[in-house]
């Protein structure tokens, strides 16, 4: 077993080629590897949250063409692999708008919308698993729909829903291996290129990299668990 | 209906706006100060990752530099891979396509290319003293290659009667030969000769064959633009007269470089 080859680029798969120049007391070179994967899917989830709680009340919505819209956009985005969205965000940019997008932000788009439609649907199923008499309730004490919406359904309504938006999350994280694809220099892109070059070690330095993979959903696993008994406290129903 | 016929005729004209800002490459170089060129990262010693400098350096990235320093402006490196090359040139996203790219005629729809600039031949890799010379030693016998290669597809022409077993990539077929599950390893020869400098015992394996195929490279240029390609191919030309061309090729493929290749061809000079 080779595992100085791994040891020997351990910071690049971490880091990329990211430097701290202690002469002139600067930072040198480009964010990749381990870090940018986690990047990329913080800004993922950050964006594909907010995105989804818009479409999936958009859903639930009652007037026809708000919901139109956003079945039409789950429905597309879901039926569509992620690969395939990631190429046209990256080919049809420059078509549309005229210029190129950078890779980092054409895919961090692709999985904010491809996670998005996913989040969405979860959204749906957990406002509508609430009793309907908490929307009454909360109607006849004269707060208005969307209040109502705010400060009652939502607050119970998200908190059921954290095992799967958890799922959706972890899944988008080993999702980031994607994005080499286009040539952002993540995790899986650093693996490619190190192998390549040394070309002697591949098991050794594709074991590391699945167990770095491992490592970043375990941490947010398990940091979902500890919210999720913290929450639980305030829960009303289910004791 | 209106709105749609609407958005589809902005798309086309996107398009074509796209399409008008290829024209004079060159002076958009010169004036942008920059030459950016689409490298690979991971195909030693054309492009890769440096150990060291953790920067991309290799073959490909001197020839884009000798190119950027005749037209006096900086060189910018942009990683790129099989399956985005040729749309990022298409696109401006690069203006240059120095990435292992075979020129093939069903290519010249979408670009144009350079003169070759590397004669990158088809070989096999064996063991020494193994009884395997040229292809026609392979009847019979089991090669390795990888998914979705050229290579695959040309051996099995060549010699119809081998069994041809695909791995994900090089190393695994190289580690395939080491432990006998095949007798050869079929690829471009450059990314032989580095398969066998990285073994411990590099004169154990030998890279040998006939012809087989030709994978000309060429580099990968915005179509019908002839001041360009012109400028690219007077570049290559002289590079090569100057003797510029066998420094760098020294400097990647030669006898102390770690992918020792012996250069036997010549590059096609115009009087």
């Amino acid at each position: 077993m080779r595992w100085d080859v791994v040891w020997n680029n351990i910071d690049y798969f971490l880091w990329g080629s990211l430097n701290f120049d202690t002469q002139n007391m600067r930072v040198t070179g480009e964010l990749g590897g381990l870090a940018l994967a986690v990047v990329l899917a913080a800004l993922g989830i950050f964006g594909a949250f907010w995105l989804g709680l818009a479409a999936g009340l958009m859903r639930l919505s009652r007037r026809a063409w708000v919901k139109a819209i956003a079945v039409i956009y789950i429905e597309l985005v879901r039926g569509t692999p992620l690969l395939m969205l990631i190429f046209w965000f990256y080919f049809l940019a420059p078509i549309v708008l005229g210029t190129a997008v950078p890779e980092f932000q054409s895919t961090l788009i692709a999985f904010i919308v491809f996670t998005g439609a996913y989040v969405g649907e979860i959204v749906r199923a957990g406002v509508t698993a609430l009793p309907k008499g908490q929307m009454e309730a909360a109607r006849g004490t004269g707060l208005t729909h969307f209040q109502a919406m705010r400060l009652v359904i939502l607050p119970q309504a998200l908190r059921n829903m954290i095992p799967s938006f958890v799922n959706q999350f972890v899944s988008l994280t080993k999702d980031t291996s994607l994005a080499s694809i286009i040539g952002v220099n993540e995790l899986t892109n650093t693996a490619t290129q190190v192998n390549n070059r040394t070309m002697n070690a591949p098991f050794e330095i594709f074991i590391t990299i699945a167990a770095l993979y491992f490592l970043i959903c375990w941490v947010l696993t398990a940091t979902s668990r500890r919210l999720e008994k913290h929450l639980a406290r305030y829960q009303a129903r289910g004791r | 209906m209106k709105k749609l016929s609407f958005a589809l005729a902005l798309l086309a004209a996107c398009t074509m706006l796209a399409g008008a800002a290829f024209a004079g490459k060159l002076d958009d170089i010169k004036k942008n100060g920059v030459l950016v060129a689409g490298v690979k990262d991971s195909q030693p010693p054309f492009g890769y990752v440096d150990e060291q400098s953790k920067q991309i350096v290799g073959f490909e990235i001197d020839v884009c530099k000798y190119l950027a320093d005749k037209l006096g402006v900086k060189l910018e490196i942009k990683p790129v891979t099989s399956a985005t090359r040729i749309p990022m040139l298409t696109q401006g996203s690069v203006d240059i396509v120095a990435a292992t790219m075979t020129h093939k005629i069903e290519r010249e729809a979408e670009i144009d290319f350079s003169i070759t600039y590397f004669p990158a031949e088809q070989k096999l890799l064996v063991k020494k003293g193994g009884g395997i010379k040229t292809v026609a030693d392979l009847a019979g016998k089991k090669v390795g290659s990888a998914k979705g290669s050229t290579s695959e597809k040309n051996i099995q022409a060549a010699q119809p009667k081998c069994q041809v077993i695909s791995y994900d990539t090089y190393p695994m077929a190289f580690l395939a030969l080491k432990q006998g599950k095949v007798d050869a390893v079929t690829t471009d020869a450059p990314i032989l000769a580095g398969l066998k400098a990285t073994d411990e015992k590099p004169e154990m394996w030998e890279v040998t064959g006939d012809f087989i195929a030709d994978e000309p490279y060429g580099l990968g240029l915005p179509e019908n633009d002839s001041d360009y390609r012109d400028f690219v191919n007077a570049s290559l030309m002289e590079m090569w007269r100057s003797g510029e061309y066998a420094k760098i090729y020294d400097k990647w493929f030669g006898p102390k470089s770690k992918c020792p290749l012996e250069l036997k061809w010549k590059m096609e000079l115009w009087p």
